[in-house]
């Protein structure tokens, strides 16, 4: 039924598609999110869904669509390099089979995100890849939303529609895009056109900003909850009543405390008492060992070298029986333990030269968003009210990303690359419309 | 019962939401531009410009 319903969607998706080639390029990404391959049984996994839409979205950008003024920006540049020097990486890698594996989805991601920003040459299609992205993020979050509220939560043990722990299925990767997409969410349920503001909008909206809240409880994913916490802070810095919110924040939350289970609670706890965990103290190990593996080879090891890793340390185990706690050491061996940072994740697999490509694409993301918003904020045109808003919410959910990107291993997350291609193109859209305001006719021109 | 309800409501939004892109004009070209060509004279209406790569 289920695969019956998927073949319906994408061949009513594919149809729009032959009449607005841009929808193609929504139908690759739908794909490269959700996944229905995956969640489909056995039909969809015979036909390459994701080549098919991939191909009609390239083709269909070649053949048909206008590339006057076709603008190639330096962040598509830094992409493209970031993709060869992953190549050559892969090339010299030191677990070959294991490297090209995440090759074989790294290039996809990267490649997509590089010509994504070629195709967003109006703000409708910006509004509509935006749109599109959340809701297919909102497949995966309304499921965890409704299951968490219903009491189906904990550390990976929520189900998410699928078994296979990986892509946006993945605990500490959901709990993150769930939040960071929330000022996105906001600012379309606002300024969107496709479905615009009104009162089941608005309705829609925050029901979806409630199952991103709580995602994080439900994977119990302590990422989240930091998340959460840094995206509260910012939404607040921009409200007009900073003290009422502050108020009514902290209310909120003594209010939801009791509700919270208490595997919940209790795994939270463990953000501050970090000796008692094994999974944080093996981070710091990883993150030591990645740190001595560089020293000796600066242009990294490639894809998935953490395997090579190997330590035996002490912590801490509390056992508690009833009327007492029991602390002893325990000696712990662990073998290639996963990066747990996207920041180490670069650093280890792509030396010297992938972290400062990776930093140079992110920080340059944050810092073209904030151009925008500047450059917007107090414009007296109508037509470019939306862009301020916009960019903020592009900025607050990139803050959330390199936040959340501290704890878990996301560098390459195809998401997170179609969220810089976004921004990207929301940049070069507002810079040709700008230069096209500007321009003057020679005689006018001659004239002053 | 919950994923199924998920999918639908999400699938049904992306589906409609592509389907009203259709109807809309400025998918694909947007109001823009100078109106008039380099020499300050007016350019012919939208309907009399020959369509790109005609």
């Amino acid at each position: 039924m289920r695969d019956l319903f998927f073949i319906l969607f994408l061949a009513g998706m594919f149809g729009l598609g032959l009449r607005r080639p841009f929808i193609l390029v929504l139908v690759y990404s739908y794909i490269d999110i959700v996944s229905p391959q995956r969640l489909s049984y056995y039909l969809l996994n015979s036909v390459p869904v994701s080549l098919l839409a991939f191909a009609g979205a390239l083709g269909g950008w070649l053949l048909l669509d206008d590339k006057t003024d076709c603008r190639f920006s330096r962040r598509q540049g830094i992409m493209l390099l970031l993709l060869l020097y992953c190549g050559y990486t892969t090339l010299h890698a030191d677990f070959p089979v294991e490297a090209l594996t995440k090759w074989d989805w790294v290039w996809k991601a990267l490649l997509f995100a590089i010509f994504l920003p070629l195709t967003l040459r109006t703000k409708l299609r910006i509004e509509a890849l935006a749109l599109i992205m959340v809701l297919c993020a909102g497949t995966i979050i309304i499921t965890g939303g409704i299951k968490t509220a219903l009491g189906g939560g904990g550390y990976g043990e929520l189900n998410l529609m699928v078994d296979n722990n990986s892509g946006l299925y993945e605990g500490s990767i959901i709990s993150m895009v769930a939040i960071a997409i929330i000022p996105l969410i906001l600012y379309l349920s606002n300024y969107g056109t496709i479905y615009p503001p009104g009162r089941l909008t608005r309705l829609f909206a925050w029901a979806f900003c409630g199952a991103c809240l709580l995602i994080p409880i439900g994977t119990e994913a302590r990422t989240g909850l930091v998340c959460a916490a840094i995206l509260a802070v910012m939404l607040w810095w921009h409200t007009r009543r900073r003290l009422l919110y502050a108020g009514l924040g902290a209310l909120a939350v003594l209010v939801a405390i009791p509700f919270l289970p208490s595997s919940f609670t209790e795994r939270m706890d463990t953000i501050s008492a970090y000796q008692g965990d094994e999974s944080a103290s093996t981070r710091i190990q990883v993150w030591k060992w990645t740190l001595d593996y560089v020293r000796d080879n600066p242009l990294g090891g490639g894809f998935d070298n953490y395997l090579a890793n190997s330590f035996t340390y002490q912590t801490v185990q509390k056992t508690e029986t009833p009327g007492s706690v029991k602390v002893e050491r325990v000696t712990v061996t662990d073998r290639g333990r996963a990066f747990h940072s996207s920041y180490f994740e670069m650093l280890g697999e792509q030396g010297v030269p992938g972290l400062l490509l990776w930093l140079a694409l992110n920080l340059g993301t944050l810092v073209q968003s904030a151009r925008l918003y500047r450059r917007y904020r107090n414009t007296d045109r109508a037509e470019h009210r939306w862009v301020a808003p916009f960019a903020l919410a592009m900025a607050q959910g990139h803050v959330i990303y390199l936040v959340g990107s501290l704890f878990v291993g996301i560098a390459y997350q195809p998401f997170v690359f179609m969220l810089i291609a976004l921004q990207i193109g929301a940049t070069t859209y507002m810079r040709r419309r700008s230069s096209e305001a500007d321009w003057r006719p020679i005689a006018v021109q001659a004239a002053r | 019962m919950i994923d199924t309800f998920s999918l639908l409501l999400t699938h049904g939004l992306i589906f409609l939401a592509c389907w009203r892109l259709l109807g809309r004009d400025d998918l694909d070209r947007e109001e823009s531009g100078p109106a008039t060509d380099l020499l300050g004279r007016p350019l012919p209406n939208e309907s009399e410009r020959t369509p790109p790569g005609a």
